[in-house]
Formats: structure tokens, C-alpha cells, sequence
């Protein structure tokens, strides 16, 4: 088993005790899951990929990817991605170290900070009234506290925090000057965030499918026996395989330091994005009434398949700008282009 | 399940544009590219890329191939059919016959075969369905007589592509009326120009004559043509299927249809670049499923589930393309029009086709299925 195999089954088993329907009840209702985060955190599993030097627990983007398909696999109520992969690789690159606890981040075009003072909103703001805040404004990345300025508590269709955060008269604790490139970046990490959230909770979506139709039994035999069910489970177990591999991918071009190129990043996320739907689709539909039941635990995957294929633009719009992307290139560099993949450097 | 992606190290790196290059240099400027494994038959293109040493590549070079693994010929094999090239000559016995030779076939005859296969001289067909034997293949009906030192062979075979071209068939036929259908199974290489053997070709939807009715009447096989053993066909012939199911194979076949859309239309709006990049999305993503499961056969796993699940991806991937990039181009097809529209015209004919061809959607779903209820998958 590879290290990243190992990686990640680390986390699953960490979450298995944790990330339970009962948590995941009280999580929804409370919009925070304070057990499931302390295990993680304690663990040093939510800011992989984070160097050392700004207190993360090093490692590459790619076993940050490990650390979010296990989140996703048990719908880990926690901001993991966010802290990590995404608000702490945002900090560190701009020489700052990550604060304690959860931090979370988004894309914030309308937030400008002039005299030590913010001005401007941003919305969804995953886990806002919990977390640190980190965000581009203007050309330096800034720090706030939990709960500054005003917060209007909103949700996704999972029912996860994405909170509307008026920073406007708000001074950050930190700032620093940030690279032209770090805006750019914080979407490719937070579409291939999703994409690996996604990959995660198809395969449990494929396991928990595969159990149910086994066990069920209508006309004398278990319903996965039925050729039209079992196509169901093979769509699933397709979508699953192509999600993970276009995340893994994706994940593995950015090497052990590096970031993910773009075209890699918009191929994944628009595979995973697609693959969400479909997945969350042929496995309702493969357990019947009782996979709409809430005691029945697909809800809690698919809808949240449902609301991350949606996030840091949607698959669409990265495959939009993946399509221009080509078509500027030209007809005879498509394939060369396509066919690039993972070359090792030695 | 749940494949890792897998690097290609330098010089597989290196090879790939090796191959890239020579096509350029060797291709006409004017090349209309086949739809991947649907190339033109051209013994001479064979025998050129066989001088190359890319015929046949898997054959170790103590039986005239080129001893490579299944990534490096993964590698060449992704080239020439992303650019089309006329391949068909050769395709059958260098994917399908040679390793079904190096698996079963006897010393001597692997010492004949093999190095005229890896020097593109002989070209095989499938001789596995009949009129009555499609997705159940193991209710063929041609049978084989013994005989003092061979077998007399007689029944119908179908769907034979390039029979009237290629120089064997490998066929599956039965060798005894055991009770146990698959145990009276047996391959035998039959040669096309033999005494008995007639050819007639079945028109295909879009007029092409390249398929074939195989009538075999009373044609002698002698016994050091029989492939593997008596009574084994069935087992033999599982074994070369789930090999080669999951080969670039089974997402190539559009290359040349999305070049041609770039080149003439490109993407005008919003929606034909979303839905142009949907299609790269899946392409790119593909490719590394089937390379990962190329790099697995090296490693000596045998991921017979994986194989048909890229299969399934590979081809619905292949139709959906089509439909697709026929929407975005939104013009009326022509077949004599320009290569785009050219293209399309033999996609849109032969789309159907690519869903069926080496086990239909419904059967290889059902392997998968199999594989996923017992647990079989990883």
C-alpha cells in the first residue's frame, strides 16, 4: 500500500467513531462539530499540505487530496479543506503562519483593505461564524479573527455552514503583501477541493448502494440480482473510478511542492462535478424509497455531492474556461495537449 | 477499485514523441485519419511501422518482437490511433493473436507466427461470432471433426473484419458435444486462402464492405494448428478478452473528430466552450484510467473488472462526443463535405457500433455488476 493509500485510511479510521449520523444530526443543528474537528486537528490531518515552517504538518498537494477524500467519504462536518489545502497554503505563501483552530476562506473580489481597515462583504463563506478568516483584499492576504464583523449565518444544501460576512470596518490581526498569482491559485485548490470531497463521497455512496441492494429483497431475490438495478451500481462504480482518478490526477501534477496546473485542475473538477450528479442520481434511485429516508444515511453523501459540485464556480464554468483554454491553442496542439499527463521528473 | 494515477517515466515520455514525430514525416499532409482502431487496411503502413519496431512490440525479441511492456506499448499504440492512422492491417494479431500465441500457442508455433506478426507480414481475424452466437458466445455451433492428424472444420462465422484481406483466423469451434457447453471448446488457427474457406462480405448501414460472412466447408486444420488445448477454447478465449478490453482503444476513436471541430469552428460562445471542455475533461480523465490500468497489467495484477469498466466509460465517452460536437457544430452533415463534416458523417454511422464491438454495454455492465456484488473489485 502506498504511503497516500495509507494516508488515507488513516483519516477514515479517525473519522469512523466520529463522523457518525448522530454527529452529523447535531452538526447540522448546531453548525459546528467540535469532536470531529479536534480529532482531525489534533491528528495534524487538517493542514496537510501547509509547510511545516507556517505550522501546518507539511506534505504535498496530493495528500491534502488523500486527507479530503476520507472527509468526504464521512461527511466530515469540519472545515478541513478550507483550514488546509486552502486558507493555509494562501498564508504560508505570503510568509504567514496558520492561526490555531479552523480557518476557512473564499474568493473575495469585492473586499479592499487600505489603512488597516477592511471594507466589503463576501458570502459563503464556508464555516464563517466558526473559523479564522483569510482572504485576498487587494494585493495582501489578511487574517481575521473568528466571528468579526457582521455575520448572517447561511447553508447549503447539506445543511453545512456558508455564512454572508460583512468585514467592513474590521482590522485584520495579520496581513502581508501577497503574489499576483495567489487569487488564481486559491480557486485551482478550491475546485480541486471539491473534486477530491466529491471522489470521496462516491465511493461511499458506491459501498453503501452496493450493501443496501444486496441485502434488500423484492421478488424473492436480492434487488442488485435485477440486471436494470445492477446497471445502476455499475454507473455508480464508474463515475466513482473516473472522479478519483481526475482528482488524484490532478492532485499528482502539482509534485511535492507545487501547485496544480490549471487545465488539469478544470478537467477534474468538471469530471467530478458531472460525476456528482449521476452518481447521487442512480444511487437513489437504485435504493428506492428508503435511500430518501433520513435514518437512511445516502442523504447526508448525496447532498452534499449536490452542493459541492456547485462550489468555486461549478464544473460548468471550469469546463468553459478549459474548452476556451484549448481552442486558443489550436487544432494541433489538442492532443499533445490532452496526452501531456504525469511524466516522472527523474 | 479505485486506481492510483500512474507517471510515465522519461522514456516512455520520449518514446511517445518518437512516435508523434514519424507520423508527422510519414503521414500525407492531407491524411484523412481513421476513427481510431477503424484505420484503413495498409500492409505497406504496417510493414513501415513494423520496421520501426512498433508491431508487435509485446513479443519478446527472442520471437522477433521488441520484448516491451503494456505501458510502452500503451504508449505507441495512443499515437497512432489518436492520429488515425491506417492500422487495421495488423490490428488483430499484434493486440489480440500474439499474446494469445505467447499464452498457448506451442514452441514451434510462436517460432513461425511471431516474428511475421512483429514484422507486419501476417494479418489476423477474429473468428469468434456465428449467426447464432452474438453475446452468447459459447453457443457457437461450427464444429471441428477429428481426423487422422488434423481436424475438418465446418459453420459460419459473421462480423469477420478484413477476412478478405487478412491471412488467418483464429477459430473458436466446437471439438466435442460435452454436456457442459464451454468444455467442448477449442481454438484453431485457420488459414483464410484454404481449400473450403469462402469470404463474402456483409454491407454495413454506411456502405462499407469491410466486415464478413466466413463459410468454413469441411476445411482441413492440421493438429499443429490447434491454439492451446482441446477442449480449453472457452478459458482461452475469456482470458484474451478481459486483457484487451481497456486499451486507448476505447476512447481514440473521436481524436480526429474533435482536431477537425478545432480546426474549422473552434468554440464561438460560452455554451460550445463548456461543452467542448466537458468533453477534454472526460478525454484527459479516461486516459489515465485506461494507463493506470495498463501499468497494473505490468505489474503482474490482472484488473479484469477495471478493464470492463473502462470499456463501458471508454465507448459511452465515444457516442456522447459525437452527439455533442454535432450539436455545437450545428451544420447539416455532408458526407463529401469538409473533413469535419466528413468525420462526423462516419461517427455518427458508426457510433452504434462501438458500443457493441468487443462485448456490448449490457454484457460487460453485467461482468462489472458480478465483480461488485461479490465483492470482487477492489
Amino acid at each position: 500500500m502506498s504511503e497516500i493509500d495509507e494516508l488515507r485510511d488513516a483519516v477514515a479510521d479517525v473519522l469512523r467513531a466520529r463522523s457518525t449520523a448522530e454527529a452529523l444530526e447535531a452538526a447540522e443543528r448546531d453548525g459546528w462539530a467540535p469532536d470531529v474537528w479536534s480529532a482531525l486537528a489534533e491528528g495534524g490531518f487538517a493542514t496537510v499540505a501547509v509547510p511545516e515552517s507556517a505550522g501546518g504538518s507539511g506534505g504535498s498537494v496530493a495528500q491534502a487530496c488523500a486527507v479530503l477524500e476520507a472527509c468526504g467519504a464521512a461527511s466530515a462536518p469540519v472545515p478541513v479543506a478550507e483550514t488546509g489545502l486552502l486558507a493555509g497554503r494562501l498564508l504560508a505563501s505570503a510568509g504567514l503562519s496558520v492561526p490555531e483552530g479552523p480557518v476557512t476562506t473564499v474568493a473575495s473580489p469585492g473586499v479592499s483593505f487600505s489603512d488597516g481597515v477592511l471594507a466589503g462583504a463576501v458570502d459563503r463563506v464556508p464555516w464563517g461564524r466558526s473559523a479564522s478568516l483569510a482572504l485576498v483584499a487587494g494585493s495582501s492576504v489578511v487574517v481575521v479573527a473568528p466571528g468579526s464583523g457582521v455575520v448572517t449565518p447561511g447553508r447549503n444544501i447539506a445543511g453545512e455552514p456558508r455564512d454572508h460576512v460583512d468585514l467592513t470596518g474590521v482590522r485584520p490581526l495579520e496581513s502581508a503583501p501577497v503574489g499576483p498569482d495567489a487569487v488564481e491559485d486559491l480557486r485551482r485548490r478550491g475546485a480541486l477541493s471539491r473534486a477530491a470531497l466529491i471522489a470521496g463521497a462516491a465511493r461511499a455512496v458506491l459501498d453503501l448502494t452496493v450493501r443496501y441492494t444486496g441485502e434488500r429483497e423484492q421478488f424473492g431475490r436480492p434487488v442488485a440480482k435485477f440486471p436494470a438495478v445492477a446497471a445502476h451500481l455499475v454507473q455508480i462504480a464508474e463515475q466513482a473510478e473516473i472522479a478519483a482518478m481526475a482528482a488524484r490526477s490532478a492532485a499528482e501534477g502539482a509534485g511535492e511542492e507545487g501547485e496544480p496546473a490549471a487545465l488539469d485542475v478544470a478537467a477534474a473538477f468538471s469530471v467530478a462535478s458531472d460525476a456528482a450528479g449521476a452518481v447521487a442520481t442512480a444511487a437513489h434511485q437504485a435504493t428506492g424509497a428508503m435511500g430518501m429516508t433520513r435514518e437512511f444515511g445516502l442523504g447526508v453523501l448525496t447532498r452534499r455531492l449536490w452542493s459541492w459540485r456547485d462550489e468555486w464556480g461549478g464544473g460548468a464554468a471550469w469546463a468553459a474556461e478549459l474548452g476556451r483554454s484549448l481552442a486558443a491553442g489550436g487544432a494541433d496542439a489538442f492532443w499533445p495537449t490532452i496526452s501531456r499527463g504525469l511524466v516522472a521528473s527523474s | 477499485m479505485i486506481f492510483s494515477p500512474t507517471s510515465l517515466s522519461a522514456a516512455e515520455d520520449a518514446l511517445r514523441h518518437e512516435v508523434r514525430a514519424w507520423l508527422a514525416k510519414t503521414l500525407p499532409t492531407d491524411f484523412r485519419p481513421g476513427l481510431g482502431l477503424g484505420g484503413r487496411h495498409d500492409p505497406e503502413f504496417s510493414r513501415a511501422l513494423a520496421a520501426q519496431g512498433w508491431v508487435g512490440m509485446s513479443i519478446p525479441e527472442e520471437y522477433g518482437g521488441a520484448g516491451a511492456t503494456t505501458v510502452e506499448r500503451f504508449v505507441v499504440v495512443e499515437e497512432l490511433l489518436a492520429a488515425g492512422a491506417p492500422i487495421t492491417a495488423h490490428w488483430i494479431a499484434e493486440r489480440q493473436t500474439a499474446p494469445a500465441l505467447l499464452r498457448f500457442g506451442t514452441e514451434e508455433q510462436r517460432r513461425w507466427f511471431l516474428p511475421r506478426i512483429a514484422a507486419g507480414e501476417c494479418f489476423f481475424s477474429l473468428g469468434m461470432s456465428e449467426p447464432d452466437a452474438g453475446s452468447d458466445l459459447a453457443s457457437v455451433k461450427t464444429t471441428a471433426v477429428r481426423e487422422d492428424d488434423g481436424w475438418r472444420v465446418s459453420g459460419t462465422k459473421v462480423w469477420t473484419t478484413n477476412a478478405h484481406l487478412n491471412h488467418f483466423f483464429v477459430v473458436l469451434c466446437r471439438t466435442s458435444t460435452a454436456d457442459d457447453r464451454h468444455a467442448g471448446l477449442s481454438q484453431l488457427i485457420v488459414d483464410l486462402s484454404s481449400p473450403g474457406v469462402s469470404v463474402s462480405p456483409i454491407p454495413l448501414i454506411d456502405g462499407e464492405l469491410h466486415v464478413n460472412e466466413v463459410v468454413l466447408d469441411d476445411v482441413y486444420v492440421p493438429d499443429d494448428r490447434v491454439l492451446g488445448d482441446i477442449g480449453q477454447g472457452w478459458t482461452q478465449v475469456t482470458a484474451e478478452l478481459a486483457h484487451e478490453r481497456s486499451g486507448p482503444d476505447r476512447y481514440c476513436s473521436v481524436i480526429g473528430l474533435l482536431h477537425s471541430y478545432l480546426a474549422e469552428i473552434g468554440v464561438p460562445d460560452d455554451r460550445s466552450a463548456a461543452a467542448f471542455g466537458r468533453i477534454a475533461a472526460r478525454l484527459w480523465s479516461i486516459r489515465q484510467l485506461s494507463l493506470a490500468v495498463a501499468r497494473s497489467l505490468d505489474e503482474g495484477e490482472a484488473p479484469a473488472t477495471e478493464a470492463a469498466l473502462v470499456k463501458d466509460v471508454g465507448t459511452i465517452f465515444e457516442q456522447q462526443t459525437v452527439e455533442t460536437i454535432r450539436e455545437i457544430a450545428a451544420l447539416e452533415i455532408d458526407p463529401e463535405g469538409s473533413m469535419l463534416q466528413q468525420l462526423l458523417a462516419e461517427c455518427v454511422m458508426n457510433a452504434p457500433s462501438w458500443t457493441l464491438r468487443g462485448g456490448t454495454t449490457e454484457i460487460l455492465r453485467g461482468i462489472a455488476a458480478k465483480a461488485l456484488t461479490r465483492g470482487g473489485a477492489r
